[in-house]
């Protein structure tokens, strides 16, 4: 591999992992707060990229779109969590099976609103050229992808350490039924978490969309690579998504250049083993959910 | 009621149905329907073995499709590699090749429980699902394995839908005997044991990681031969058949039919084969219907049609 390539190939891995790390961070808050793996995260991601294409090409704005997606993604969460997953609250494993249904709700009104055809989003005007860096031309939206996780990764941060809503956060992950017995409304903290972690899953539709396109089977993409990082960074804490992301962003584009056919299945054997070895993920929890 | 007259009813229901291309043969709709019954019955068998994990020994797989598809691949590439149509040979094959890698699986989930059992058997399930997709000169990639043949037996050629039919509706029964003896042995005692309380178990001298693998294997390798059923039937094997889509719709029809039972999952093989197969040309948003009764059996009903209809039955004798 040509320094140049390898050069390329390590961006690219960069912008896969920020990606990844937008998709992952509202599955692992979802996690870390209510001990539901939301398997209709990737539906979730799927429908924030139609949501985005309906925007753009009403008001042909990219930015519109890249806002209003992740609100309209956080008003389902926030109808979505009392309506169902409340009722079954203490019971983990059939929130989990629940989400299962919702996600297939989901993709089938994606299917019926949307088409079952493959769709692309134009890159954001300012965003679709390439520039040269080390000899090489590269995307400047790939750049821009980048830029946006590391920004958002801060942004969350920050949040997470200086707020009264990250004070909570935090304080929930610990122990949510202590919390709740402190007096926080946790009924409340939960629909505001699940809503979130809806709408950062529609976020990451919005940024995967120009590079990767939107078709049918994008949300079990999306849900498998989610749960990859969380799973190997760790469940449930931030800093487990950003390792997760940082790791299989580059191994995954790497393993692709390198061993492409069995790259995925490359990649599923390192989940494996992580959970067979560390089940709480590299950087997780020592609590392990029931 | 005498003991003999269950049995008989048992009896005339299953030489009803595996007859039925026969009977309703002049149906203006019988190819049709025999051929849904068909899948119905396929899928009644997969729901069946992953039933025995879900339902008995307690064990939630995400990922059971990986045993269908391994299955479904292994029947098709032998009878093509080995240019056989010997049922023996292409069934063996699926059987084994899944219940070898049901042991493989097996060995290391069997010691994870509850959200993380769920995941690692998605991840390995994935692999599978992975290598079908990718190993193109094996399975052909992501175009499928097309052109499986039809088996025979014995100079018995099962080619024509009728006679398709007859085999998957008699595999059916013989394997819905099996696990009915199966759940009704101390085996099957001890593995609802585990999954009421493994600890106590495991105090009472089982080995309770040893049960829950050869519930797995035979879990995998009963997928597999359900799996190999499929890849006759439709003359065709997709990778989608091991991936989480797959392996989700069996876990839908194990849940809506009622997990712990043997009832439960061929109701609910029938009702979700319906709903997909039926339903959706005439109102064309099946996954969606699917969906919603799935959220509401999860909600309101966790034991499925089976404990709908035993409560139902308990109040109406009290009564």
């Amino acid at each position: 591999m040509s320094p140049e390539l390898l050069f390329q190939q390590a961006l690219n891995g960069l912008s896969f992992g920020a990606l990844l790390f937008i998709l992952a961070a509202g599955l692992s808050l979802v996690f870390g707060m209510m001990d539901v793996i939301n398997l209709a995260h990737g539906a979730f991601y799927m429908l924030g990229a139609y949501v985005a294409l309906t925007v753009v090409q009403r008001t042909g704005s990219f930015w519109l779109a890249l806002v209003a997606a992740p609100s309209a993604l956080g008003l389902l969460g926030l109808v979505l969590e009392p309506l169902l997953l409340r009722r079954l609250r203490g019971r983990h494993l059939d929130q989990v099976l629940l989400t299962i249904g919702v996600a297939l709700v989901v993709v089938d009104q994606i299917g019926l609103v949307w088409g079952r055809e493959v769709r692309s989003l134009p890159f954001p005007p300012g965003l679709d050229a390439s520039i040269a860096i080390f000899g090489s031309v590269y995307p400047v939206y790939r750049l821009f992808v980048i830029a946006f996780g590391v920004v958002l990764a801060a942004a969350i941060s920050v949040v997470y350490r200086r707020t009264k809503l990250g004070m909570l956060i935090r304080a929930g992950v610990q122990d949510a039924e202590m919390l709740g017995a402190l007096g926080v409304d946790i009924d409340r903290l939960f629909a505001i978490t699940f809503a979130v972690g809806a709408a950062l899953a529609g976020l990451a539709g919005v940024i995967a969309a120009p590079v990767f396109g939107m078709q049918p089977g994008m949300d079990s993409d999306g849900l498998l690579y989610s749960l990859i990082v969380v799973v190997v960074g760790g469940l449930g804490t931030l800093g487990g998504a950003v390792a997760g992301s940082v790791l299989v962003g580059p191994i995954d584009t790497f393993g692709k250049v390198l061993f492409q056919d069995f790259a995925l299945a490359l990649i599923f054997a390192i989940v494996a083993l992580v959970l067979l070895l560390k089940p709480t993920g590299l950087l997780g929890r020592v609590r392990i959910a029931r | 009621m005498t003991r003999a007259a269950p049995l008989a009813v048992v009896l005339i229901a299953a030489a009803l149905l595996v007859t039925f291309p026969y009977w309703s043969a002049a149906w203006e709709s019988s190819r049709f329907a025999t051929t849904v019954l068909r899948d119905m019955l396929v899928f009644a068998i997969f729901a069946l073995s992953l039933d025995l994990l879900v339902g008995y020994a307690g064990m939630p797989s995400l990922g059971h499709a990986a045993f269908f598809g391994a299955g479904a691949y292994a029947a098709g590439i032998t009878g093509q590699r080995l240019a056989t149509d010997q049922l023996p040979v292409t069934l063996g094959a699926a059987a084994l090749v899944a219940a070898v890698l049901a042991l493989v699986i097996g060995a290391l989930v069997v010691r994870s429980e509850g959200i993380f059992f769920l995941m690692l058997t998605l991840a390995l399930a994935q692999i599978v699902f992975a290598i079908a997709f990718q190993w193109t000169a094996l399975t052909g990639g992501s175009n499928g394995l097309s052109g499986v043949g039809r088996p025979t037996l014995a100079g018995l050629d099962f080619s024509a839908p009728d006679r398709m039919y007859v085999l998957v509706a008699v595999t059916f029964l013989g394997v819905a005997l099996l696990l009915w003896s199966l759940v009704r042995s101390p085996y099957g005692r001890a593995l609802v044991g585990v999954r009421e309380n493994e600890r106590r178990m495991r105090a009472l001298g089982y080995d309770t990681a040893r049960l829950k693998l050869s519930a797995f294997v035979v879990a995998g390798a009963l997928a597999g031969i359900a799996g190999a059923l499929s890849a006759y039937s439709q003359r065709f094997v997709s990778p989608g058949d091991a991936g989480i889509g797959t392996s989700i719709q069996a876990f839908v029809m194990v849940l809506i039919g009622g997990a712990g039972t043997l009832l439960g999952p061929v109701l609910g093989a029938g009702v979700v084969m319906y709903i997909q197969r039926v339903l959706s040309s005439a109102i064309g948003v099946s996954e969606t219907v699917l969906g919603l009764v799935f959220i509401a059996f999860v909600l309101l009903a966790r034991q499925g049609m089976v404990g709908v209809g035993r409560a139902a039955w308990s109040r109406a004798r009290s009564r």
